[in-house]
């Protein structure tokens, strides 16, 4: 079941990595990666955390190694600039183009007109974060911004994404692998709602500085500014503290109420959207090590030039599974949105 | 199936240590839960001066700088406290919390030295638990992940 | 001072966000044509698959409502997915009896150049550059995104120079002021799911919550209410005693949004202390005493996590 195109022709999509360092990076290329994704050590992406990310000259160096090896570098500007100083976001857009970045993963239409009148040449890929379910959302951030890709947020169907490719006129990047947002990205003010920071506005989500694991005889508690969002008997497998993915009471039931923490896993639909014209797989992770990352990437790298071979009989291989299970949140792992009975 | 050794807590070593260590695992615990806790953080402080703070990040060491870190090794018993000054790595007061407690089996902090496992997937499976500081505990692995293999390397870094 | 007060603040119905049987609905709008309110926002903003009111009925009913003086926006659904969602959007951008609030991109395209707009709190604007851009396509009034302190509200959109609309007018500034906030959406239904329904077979089961289903801490702690697709605070947010902030910020609407128990004496309130001089202590005991579970919550307005309370 390999995936041809009207003219016999395979369209290979981009496998895009993340890399929270210089090293990642490295792994992320040397593994395979088409593309990588990377942000900058400050508040204008959405995986601002302490240690991780890139400044001025590891970027340079990230894309120069990059580029050797016929790689891209995508930079996540991805926040919404802050009221009180956009000049950082500015700066960012003109550091990326300085440094040689391929394109911009951008999310808010300030960054947006910026880049439009400041750099017309550069190359905008639209964010998760700008939340664009629909092609006419899509359109709108073309017609006005010029974006060249979209990437779609974690709660379209596998018919839903495929309308979206139709009749867009830009390139579509789906989310192939990683930690599971079951909100719509850039519509979520639950973490701000806890602890005054936000994917939006500090590209963060449950703050480390927020969270404190407290060990007590019922088990080792998770809380977040104070709300306890878990608590885990001693063998029981931990996920990370993001409060979507604690357990609650509801209506005198404890569970998972809003989500299990599992990671997305598409390798089982892949030739589907490979047919079906999505342009690029993006894995999530830039939080992750570059042990993560080079072995993540391995397995995309093998089956999507397995998926998009002309050979057939593409399957997903136990040991890729095998190899994402090890890495994945809560050692579980779903299609997501794209299968209907998840919703 | 009761295992004597597990009523200590090693109940959750993951599977990875050579048989040869796991043999005298026991015995290495026995000798060194008599220690005191000075000895293995004093050799480690001056490894991690040779080996950690010439490579450590401006803002790392200042995340670091004056705050209590505690390691225990879980499978072998030993505990290590260490404390970042201005010259160098040092063995920490026995005395009070820790800013931040790491344990794990030694085949953890192994493999993560190594740079072949991801500090998060042991969280997720309990090979790695952190107490305290979570976000001093961020830094410190962002920036041990950034900086690669601190021995053992399999050199993927001179590509 | 007090007494020489115009009407300071605007009051905005917000649409209802939860899913209320069809006379509940038609009783509840009758209630508020009654109210001080100055603007009703109606439409379906959280689910596709709720349609105790059909799209013909809200139009009809905002013709109704606006024959008694109020004016009447309607709203686009946050999550577009469908092309039926589409089809309703470009039915709105046909008509021209009223503004139409903008929940998404989706509509912004298909309103932009069509209708004037107003820009509903979960579009991303942050700053007044993203401000600008939008109000030069046609937005005339924005609502702010509910995590936005007030303070960088003066910022995206100051009194003193305001953003301006294509034809020159400034553009106004609606905080949202009461309730429970709208803080995520998903394409998942939480309420089928803690039914253990799929999404498609829900059975309508929101129906059996009037102000959404109650998520607690495991130590009984009230923190979130799960509304079918949208997930909101347990706390009511409540910026009653923030008038002189608000003016500052430039804010000239409040939005006040629809609870099923006494709201039209929240109305009253917010009409009685914001724009005749009433102090805001005689409010605040009246306002707790009838919140529901979760209490009032306004940490958003002053930089804080948006659970917390503060008087100061």
């Amino acid at each position: 079941m390999s995936a041809v195109v009207e003219g016999g022709s395979v369209v290979k999509p981009e496998l895009v990595c993340p890399a929270g360092s210089l090293r990642a990076l490295q792994m992320a290329v040397g593994a395979g990666a088409d593309a990588v994704y990377v942000g900058l050590k400050d508040a204008t992406n959405a995986r601002n955390f302490a240690g991780l990310n890139f400044d001025d000259a590891q970027l340079r160096e990230g894309v120069a190694f990059a580029h050797a090896r016929g790689a891209r570098v995508l930079m996540a500007l991805n926040t919404f600039a802050d009221a009180r100083g956009v000049d950082p976001w500015y700066r960012a857009v003109d550091t990326a183009v300085a440094m040689g970045a391929d394109a911009l993963i951008v999310a808010d239409t300030a960054v947006m007109a910026y880049c439009r009148s400041h750099h017309p040449q550069l190359r905008l890929h639209l964010s998760v974060q700008a939340s664009a379910t629909s092609y006419e959302a899509i359109e709108f951030y073309r017609r006005h911004y010029g974006i060249q890709r979209a990437v779609l947020p974690r709660v379209l169907t596998l018919s839903q994404v495929a309308h979206v490719v139709r009749l867009s006129m830009v390139d579509i990047e789906v989310f192939g692998f990683g930690s599971l947002c079951v909100m719509v990205e850039g519509r979520c003010a639950l973490s701000s709602y806890v602890t005054g920071q936000s994917p939006n506005t500090a590209g963060v989500c449950s703050p480390p500085s927020a969270v404190r694991w407290q060990d007590t005889r019922a088990g080792v508690e998770a809380r977040l500014n104070g709300v306890l969002i878990d608590c885990y008997a001693p063998d029981e497998p931990r996920g990370y503290p993001t409060l979507c993915k604690g357990r609650f009471d509801v209506e005198g039931r404890r569970g998972y109420a809003i989500e299990e923490p599992t990671s997305l896993n598409t390798l089982a639909i892949l030739p589907e959207l490979i047919a079906l014209g999505v342009k690029a797989i993006k894995i999530e992770g830039r939080q992750r090590s570059p042990a993560y990352v080079e072995q993540v990437t391995r397995v995309w790298r093998a089956a999507i030039d397995e998926a998009a071979g002309s050979a057939g009989g593409y399957s997903v291989r136990p040991e890729w599974n095998a190899t994402l299970m090890r890495f994945a949140e809560g050692q579980h792992h779903t299609l997501g949105a794209y299968d209907r009975p998840w919703r | 199936m009761n295992a004597p050794w597990k009523r200590d807590g090693s109940a959750n070593v993951p599977a990875g240590l050579p048989p040869p260590l796991e043999a005298i695992r026991d015995i290495v615990r026995r000798v060194v839960e008599h220690l005191p806790v000075q000895p293995p953080s004093f050799v480690l402080a001056r490894v991690l001066d040779q080996m950690l703070l010439p490579r450590l990040p401006a803002d790392a060491r200042e995340a670091l700088s004056r705050r209590i870190v505690e390691l225990q090794i879980t499978d072998l018993g030993i505990r290590v406290r260490l404390q970042l000054e201005a010259r160098g790595f040092c063995v920490a007061s026995v005395q009070g919390e820790p800013a931040l407690r790491i344990l794990a089996p030694a085949a953890s902090y192994l493999r993560l030295l190594r740079g072949e496992d991801d500090a998060d997937r042991l969280f997720f499976e309990r090979a790695l638990i952190m107490e305290g500081d979570t976000e001093l505990g961020l830094v410190l692995k962002n920036t041990l992940d950034a900086l690669g293999p601190l021995f053992g390397t399999r050199n993927t870094q001179s590509m | 001072m007090n007494s020489a007060a115009a009407r300071s603040f605007a009051l905005t119905i917000g649409p209802v966000q939860y899913h209320w049987p069809r006379q509940v609905m038609l009783d509840f709008y009758a209630e508020m044509a009654a109210s001080p309110a100055d603007t009703i926002v109606l439409g379906e903003t959280v689910c596709s698959r709720r349609r105790e009111l059909k799209p013909a009925d809200w139009l009809d009913l905002a013709r109704d409502l606006a024959s008694t003086g109020k004016e009447i926006v309607l709203a686009t659904r946050t999550l577009v997915e469908s092309e039926a969602d589409l089809r309703f959007l470009r039915r709105l951008a046909e008509q021209h009896d009223f503004l139409v609030e903008a929940g998404d991109a989706s509509a912004l395209q298909v309103l932009a150049g069509t209708v004037p707009f107003v820009l509903g709190p979960h579009i991303n604007v942050y700053n007044r550059a993203a401000l600008a851009e939008h109000a030069a396509l046609g937005a005339r009034r924005w609502v702010a995104p509910v995590e936005l302190a007030l303070d960088m509200l003066g910022l995206v959109n100051p009194p003193g120079d305001p953003v301006k609309t294509d034809s020159g007018a400034a553009v106004a500034t609606e905080a949202f002021a009461f309730g429970r906030l709208p803080l995520a959406f998903s394409a998942r239904c939480f309420t089928a799911r803690h039914h253990r329904l799929n999404k498609d077979e829900c059975e309508f089961r929101c129906l059996e919550y009037p102000d959404g289903l109650m998520l607690s801490s495991n130590e009984g702690q009230p923190f979130l209410v799960l509304n079918g697709t949208q997930t909101q605070s347990a706390a009511q947010h409540c910026l009653i005693g923030d008038a002189a902030a608000l003016r500052a910020a430039g804010v000239s609407r409040l939005r006040l949004s629809p609870g099923s128990k006494n709201f039209a004496q929240v109305v009253q309130w917010f009409d009685r202390v914001m724009n005749q001089g009433v102090p805001v202590e005689d409010a605040l005991p009246a306002l707790q005493a009838m919140s529901l579970q979760g209490g009032l919550s306004n940490g958003f307005a002053r930089h804080r996590a948006g659970m917390e309370w503060s008087t100061a």
